[in-house]
């Protein structure tokens, strides 16, 4: 739709911009001695109509795009379009001179309007290449309009995502309680309460700066699992303690950020959470040659007596599509279970920075 | 007046804690066991009658709604969880009181003063239909738990062989034994899975892995044989349902 005939505002103005050329074409077709009505009847008439035809160049405007290249051929196209409307346009008023002759008591309205014909020629294409002019300003004020409303879209749709990322990686169990913890401490260990909200707020952030990226450094992915462990510490208390077996050679294989952090918390969730006593979580990182070996272990109800844990299921099959996207084949992601112990096994290829996979 | 009476139930001591001192300076309330574990809160309030549970969901052993499955008619509960759409949503069609971690002081005493008008009224108790609506749909409880006494008996429910209505009471048959749960055999049919138990009878539902073969034995009436033996009735309705389950 063309842009003037969709907002009545614009096409207002459009139109009120016109007034002046009818009166402009007046003077110049008054002729002398003045002929005022016949002028009148005349000059008014066809402006309105040009007004009108001179929308058209909005098309002209779409197909010769003024940019680099192109630039000879759209000035090309665009003159003649001027033309091409100022002919159709002497013709019309031609016409409707004839068709008025009659009516006149002074005759001879033909022959003066023909006399007069170069020169509108001249003033149809000047007004022809204006409206052009105009059109290109509107097109270009309404791209721009277009372009920063997008612009706004796809932050507002990036926010979304960053959030929703956010809470996936975030349970907010652990959210909610740790906040009831600080709570907790606030009167009966102030310094603690103080302790727990410096951890939670360095591990929210950490999560954040990290999650936003592609791939991280082991080590970056080991620090957050600290802080992670240190928040969960002080809610478990010493029903949670916890192995580690890390081979610092690894520090530098790259993964996929909040990769191990979530392992670890479901070992909490489904391991120690359920447990009277606690128990003991094992984090094992090792290297063999140019594979990472990442095993996470945790204690389990006897069997039988436990209710069937699912949940673990959802976060170990998004491990193994995000360790797929980046290895394809070469990942492994194995879980094992006895009686007592659950135990999951990531292997794939060791990355470092700067090296190509 | 006497103070109402009540039972803590969280597995974090710092929770526990932030409960007590909330109320250390209420005078009409009194904390008479804190319990760790859902084991420890069934044994606490049979032993000791509170007027009051405030019961965690997520809790070791037993989680909160196994444990209002057991005791839930005995005294009136108060939840607390720190996020669980499902609960929230089951509490809020059901319109139990609960509170959200992390709570204020003031949304405890409301929520007592409620539980204290309820509990003068005499008006008690959590709807039964909790225990299944507060899951995760999914997650299918996969044993039976049943009380005696102070004591907790756990059945897997692959383990049971039958269930039988007996007036007020269930009897789960299961491996030679017979254990009784008051609860009416309609609750323990939406707790069964309905892929393996179905109702074969006003008074019984029968585990489909237990049944041996079908007997007419009168015009229209069947009778189930079991693995060992035994026999149950089966009703013409019941007989259709057990056909469209094992075809």
């Amino acid at each position: 739709v063309h842009p003037l005939l969709e907002n009545r505002q614009r096409l207002a103005f459009y139109l009120i911009a016109w007034l002046p050329v009818a009166a402009i074409l007046t003077i110049i077709l008054r002729r002398d001695p003045a002929r005022w009505l016949e002028t009148l009847l005349l000059a008014p008439p066809m402006a309105a109509i040009y007004a009108f035809m001179c929308m058209s160049a909005w098309y002209v405007c779409l197909i010769a795009p003024i940019r680099g290249s192109s630039l000879a051929r759209s000035l090309g196209t665009l003159a003649a379009a001027a033309a091409l409307s100022s002919a159709v346009w002497i013709l019309l008023g031609e016409i409707w001179a004839v068709a008025l002759d009659p009516w006149m008591t002074t005759s001879g309205l033909t022959e003066r309007y023909s006399a007069q014909g170069a020169t509108i020629f001249a003033i149809g294409i000047l007004l022809f290449l204006l409206a052009a002019a105009a059109h290109y300003i509107l097109i270009a004020v309404d791209q721009h309009r277009e372009a920063e409303k997008r612009t706004l879209e796809m932050q507002v749709l990036a926010r979304e995502a960053e959030l929703k990322a956010l809470r996936a990686q975030i349970d907010p169990h652990f959210l909610f309680n740790s906040l009831n913890s600080i709570s907790a401490l606030t009167v009966s260990d102030p310094q603690g309460a103080r302790r727990m909200c410096l951890l939670l707020a360095d591990f929210l952030r950490s999560s954040l700066v990290l999650g936003a990226k592609k791939e991280i450094p082991v080590s970056d992915e080991l620090r957050l699992v600290e802080s992670f462990l240190d928040i969960e510490k002080v809610r478990y208390g010493k029903r949670l303690s916890i192995i580690r077996n890390v081979d610092p050679n690894c520090h530098g294989c790259l993964v996929p950020p909040l990769l191990i952090q979530p392992l670890v918390e479901n070992a909490i969730r489904h391991g120690i959470a359920p447990l009277v006593e606690g128990g003991t979580i094992r984090m094992d990182v090792q290297r063999e040659g140019t594979v990472l070996e990442i095993i996470l272990e945790n204690p389990t109800e006897p069997s039988g007596e436990g209710l069937a844990k699912d949940g673990a299921g959802v976060g170990l099959e998004n491990v193994r599509s995000r360790l797929s996207k980046l290895f394809a084949n070469e990942a492994f992601v194995g879980v094992s279970q006895d009686n007592s112990r659950f135990q999951v096994r990531l292997r794939f290829p060791c990355i470092q920075f700067g090296e190509t996979r | 007046m006497n103070p109402i009476r009540i039972v803590v139930a969280d597995d974090e001591e710092l929770a526990r804690s932030l409960v007590r001192e909330y109320l250390k300076d209420s005078l009409d309330v009194q904390i008479v066991a804190e319990c760790a574990n859902g084991f420890q809160a069934v044994k606490a309030v049979s032993e000791l009658k509170p007027d009051l549970l405030l019961l965690d969901i997520q809790m070791p052993r037993l989680d909160g709604f196994e444990v209002l499955d057991l005791v839930g008619r005995e005294t009136n509960v108060i939840f607390i969880t720190a996020y669980d759409q499902y609960a929230i949503r089951a509490f809020d069609v059901h319109a139990v009181d609960y509170l959200l971690k992390p709570f204020s002081a003031e949304r405890l005493a409301e929520a007592l003063d409620r539980a204290r008008k309820k509990i003068a009224r005499g008006e008690s108790t959590t709807p039964a239909a909790l225990v299944t609506e507060g899951r995760a749909p999914g997650t299918r409880q996969d044993r039976i738990l049943i009380r005696d006494g102070s004591d907790v008996h756990v059945i897997p429910v692959a383990k049971i062989d039958y269930v039988e209505a007996q007036d007020d009471y269930v009897c789960y048959r299961t491996e030679g034994k017979r254990l009784l749960k008051q609860q009416t055999l309609a609750d323990a049919e939406t707790v069964l899975d309905a892929a393996r138990f179905v109702r074969i009878h006003r008074s019984y539902i029968l585990n489909v892995d237990r049944l041996a073969k079908l007997e007419l034995y009168a015009k229209d009436s069947h009778a189930a044989i079991l693995r060992d033996g035994t026999r149950l009735p089966v009703s013409r309705s019941g007989y259709s349902r057990l056909n469209a389950l094992i075809g």
